[in-house]
């Protein structure tokens, strides 16, 4: 009852514990997470992981294999963590985010930019799609006092809206 | 007994090996055409999740590709690639493919017979790659090919899942065995089934004690590239290259092979998905098979041709800065002001008359609002007290004494090169600032300057820090019907306000407005020179230096520039646009609110003008009828103008009471004593309007 009580964010190190945790269980299953570290940055610390997905092209029904490349790092502003990616064709060009728009059925109705973004890169400071990020505190917030990882509690409710699906095995361990 | 076919890898390039490529190509090759060393990298990890994804097996080059390590990650077999940048186009299209492909086969085998495969097997894993990088349109033309001997024929007799030929014990423990395994061992090993049991052993372990008999218990196992278990990576018949060579007794024999396969099962990594074969091995000597190689890529349709990858919106940084500001606009659009035209501002021209501190200020917060015409005018050049207020301008610009419209229009592109900005430096020709006969022939030809520039663009501002050089420009755009945005600044007050758009012989139109608002449609606003009953004369004339250059508290400027651009927004956002009528109030107990029923328009209220103080920090937003005697606006002027012209200008420049006269100014003065009025400050103005 009093840690969950005192605790209303995720801190950076806590945030660092968690994908630490992520990659250990992603060693042992082969899932391909890569923890990569920026040295002289308070939230250096972020998680890589890649995947090449089908996606349908807008234009017809044809499917075209594209590579994400999802990004998991600490946003020390708002003191929370990021879920960005980037998608590139087989020939290395980006998906732009109205193209990757029109080919994700996962997003229905909603208002593009009230649901994706580009922004910076909490650590690269390079331009990246990511979902918008309003919402992070609010989903985290459920999890904080409950999860063992709340990292991984937050990925699971957001990732697939992008093709981001946490094997099973991530949720045994929150 | 059926031939083996075989999958080929295809390639998929991470946009960050483009984006090193071109740095490498610039700094390092320049013009050297060898072939470079790289990496490439074939996911173990696609394979396990291959059943929910993407069938084909990918090999990924990415900025560490040109690493002279290779990045050793447990999920990746490393391939050794060969790549071969061109100089031209045509060099790139021209060079003969099959002499290229056969070269790095030719590679494969040396290095097969020197026994350097044998060491490290991965060499058998090789791709090339051919490019030309056009580094100007950021075009990259490629090719990739992964070659293996074309005359390889090998046959199979038999496969069978390998739990049928292995206990699950065992093939526990050739998992096991591989792991153990160095990275580069991984790709081609073996398995050796003796009576002391089951070994795993790298090739160059144990390959060159085999012997023929011993060639029922041996398993030659490859790390297969294809996700679907029943297909084989063509990378085997290198494999089977080098068996040949260590062994040439296997020559004409069935062999056993495992097609090691990794998959999961739960948190289980396995490799209960691999597949053993046994397969027939050719009978060929090495020249013969080693001669000729194939294995180019197919391009997109199909063909066997080189790709194209236009990374212009990935990697050129003008572009990616042009989309970045558009799109950090395009936020707005989320909640905020989700009609708001963007496309109206971007394509809005600007004319900046002035550029000293104003014309900075209200040049970049255009920039802001993703506005990219703009052009500046101004007759000076960078002094050493300009840059600290003036935000354009750095020490250096006035070291070298710059002209102000030039230093802007070229120092707005450094910090945003999307804009197109451009400065002009002239003198505007002012009412009582007498022209010389020498003169007459370049006012003329500056105020033709001046028309052509009001012509071409959309929003004029008049930002110029003295009240008679407004003069021209407010009757020019009036003639023309632009929309002149104005700001002027006292020590510490400001004054940003739009005016009326001449319509002739103009008409009130009664317009509904909510309690306590009044409301003047926008042909009946005033302008800068409605308020006044005098024609403005030079004011450079008996004046000390205070009040000869624009001495304001810092910020003053930086806060009417702001305003007037927000208040040029607000009203090309309107739904009447340049035409919106103004609702003022004269009573402070009304709420705007009341308004936003009767003004739609997405971004608020669009006054007339706003009046600040910052000596009491307080705003007002004053709103004035056009005066039918006003010397820039009324339509006496402008008819004088329009069928005078250059005649009436030059009047009005040797003499200022020649627009009291066209005015009626003169007239009206005679028969009221105004010495009243003309005691009538703006202050006086706005504390009326505003109680």
């Amino acid at each position: 009852m009093e840690i969950g009580l005192k605790m209303d964010h995720l801190s950076v190190e806590y945030f660092g514990k968690c994908i630490h945790d992520i990659v250990s269980i992603s060693d042992a299953i082969l899932d391909g997470w890569v923890m990569k570290i920026k040295n002289d940055s308070e939230n250096g610390k972020y998680i890589v992981k890649k995947q090449t997905t089908l996606l349908k092209a807008p234009e017809d029904a044809s499917e075209v294999p594209v590579t994400f490349e999802y990004h998991v790092a600490y946003n020390i502003s708002y003191g929370v963590p990021v879920l960005c990616f980037n998608i590139w064709q087989p020939d290395g060009s980006l998906l732009t985010l109205e193209g990757y728009w029109k080919s994700n059925m996962a997003f229905g109705d909603s208002n593009m930019y009230e649901t994706l973004t580009q922004m910076d890169h909490p650590v690269l400071c390079k331009p990246f799609l990511s979902l918008h990020p309003c919402k992070t505190q609010e989903i985290l917030q459920t999890f904080l006092a409950t999860s063992k990882n709340p990292v991984i509690s937050w990925l699971t409710v957001v990732g697939p809206f992008v093709s981001l699906n946490l094997l099973e095995e991530y949720v045994k361990h929150c | 007994m059926t031939t083996l076919s075989y999958v080929q890898l295809s390639s998929s390039i991470n946009p960050s090996f483009w984006n090193k490529l071109s740095e490498l190509k610039l700094d390092v090759f320049k013009l050297n055409e060898d072939g470079k060393d790289i990496w490439g990298y074939f996911p173990i990890t696609v394979l396990i999740v291959s059943s929910t994804n993407c069938a084909t097996p990918f090999l990924e080059v990415d900025s560490t590709s040109f690493n002279s390590e290779v990045n050793g990650q447990l999920t990746y077999l490393k391939f050794h690639g060969k790549l071969y940048n061109k100089n031209t186009l045509e060099q790139f299209k021209e060079c003969n493919k099959m002499e290229l492909i056969n070269g790095v086969g030719q590679s494969i085998t040396e290095q097969i017979i020197s026994g350097k495969a044998l060491c490290d097997p991965s060499i058998l894993n090789t791709f090339l790659l051919l490019s030309f990088a056009d580094l100007k349109k950021y075009h990259y033309y490629y090719w990739f090919g992964f070659p293996v001997p074309k005359g390889l024929v090998i046959e199979k007799i038999a496969s069978s899942p390998i739990i049928e030929e292995f206990s699950l014990e065992l093939a526990e423990k050739i998992h096991n065995g591989y792991k153990q395994l160095a990275i580069n061992q991984r790709c081609y090993f073996l398995v050796i089934k003796g009576k002391s049991g089951l070994e795993v052993y790298t090739l160059a372990e144990k390959l060159k004690d085999i012997n023929l008999e011993d060639i029922p218990e041996v398993y030659f196992v490859f790390h297969n590239i294809s996700s679907v278990s029943s297909s084989i990576g063509s990378q085997l018949r290198n494999y089977v290259t080098l068996l040949l060579h260590e062994c040439k007794f296997l020559a004409n024999e069935q062999v056993n092979f495992i097609a090691f396969h990794l998959s999961r099962e739960k948190s289980r990594i396995t490799c209960l998905d691999s597949i053993c074969y046994k397969l027939k091995l050719p009978a060929v000597a090495d020249s013969t098979l080693t001669s000729e190689w194939v294995g180019w890529e197919k391009n997109e349709r199909g063909k066997m041709g080189p790709k194209l990858a236009n990374l212009k919106n990935s990697l050129d940084p003008l572009i990616i800065s042009e989309n970045a500001v558009d799109l950090n606009l395009k936020l707005m659009k989320w909640n905020l002001v989700p009609s708001i035209d963007l496309d109206k501002l971007k394509n809005t021209k600007c004319l900046l008359l002035g550029s000293g501190t104003l014309g900075c200020s209200v040049a970049r917060t255009l920039l802001g609002w993703g506005v990219r015409n703009i052009t500046f005018v101004d007759n000076s050049a960078v002094s050493y007290s300009n840059p600290v207020r003036q935000s354009l301008y750095t020490y250096q610009d006035s070291v070298e004494m710059k002209p102000k419209a030039d230093a802007a229009a070229e120092n707005i592109r450094k910090i945003f090169p999307g804009v197109n900005s451009i400065g002009y430096q002239m003198t505007i020709p002012m009412p009582g600032h007498t022209v010389g006969d020498s003169m007459v022939n370049q006012t003329k030809e500056t105020v033709e300057k001046l028309i052509q520039l009001i012509e071409s663009h959309d929003v004029i501002f008049l930002l110029m820090d003295s009240r008679e050089s407004r003069w021209l420009p407010t009757l020019l755009a009036n003639a023309q019907q632009k929309v002149v945005l104005n700001a002027a600044l006292g020590f510490d007050s400001y004054l940003v306000m739009r005016h009326g758009i001449y319509v002739e012989n103009a008409t009130e139109q009664s317009m509904e407005h909510p309690e306590g608002y009044r409301v003047i449609d926008g042909a009946n606003l005033g302008c800068y020179f409605c308020n006044d009953v005098t024609a403005p004369c030079n004011s450079m004339k008996n004046r000390t230096l205070d009040q000869q250059c624009t001495v304001t508290r810092p910020g003053v400027s930086q806060i009417a520039g702001s305003l007037a651009v927000e208040l040029a927004v607000s009203l090309i956002q309107h739904k009447d646009g340049v035409h919106a009528p103004a609702f003022y109030t004269t009573s402070q107990n009304v709420s705007s609110q009341d308004l936003s029923d009767i003004n739609p328009s997405n971004l608020g209220l669009v006054p007339h003008s706003i009046r600040g103080f910052l000596s009491s920090f307080e705003q007002f937003l004053p709103a004035t009828q056009k005066y039918k005697n006003c010397v820039a606006c009324s339509d006496m002027i402008i008819q004088e103008y329009k069928e005078k012209g250059m005649e009436f200008l030059l009047e009005v420049f040797n003499s200022s009471k020649h627009l009291e006269d066209v005015a009626l100014l003169t007239e009206m003065l005679k028969e009221t004593d105004f010495g009243e009025v003309l005691e009538f400050s703006d202050e006086d103005f706005c504390s009326q309007s505003s109680q």
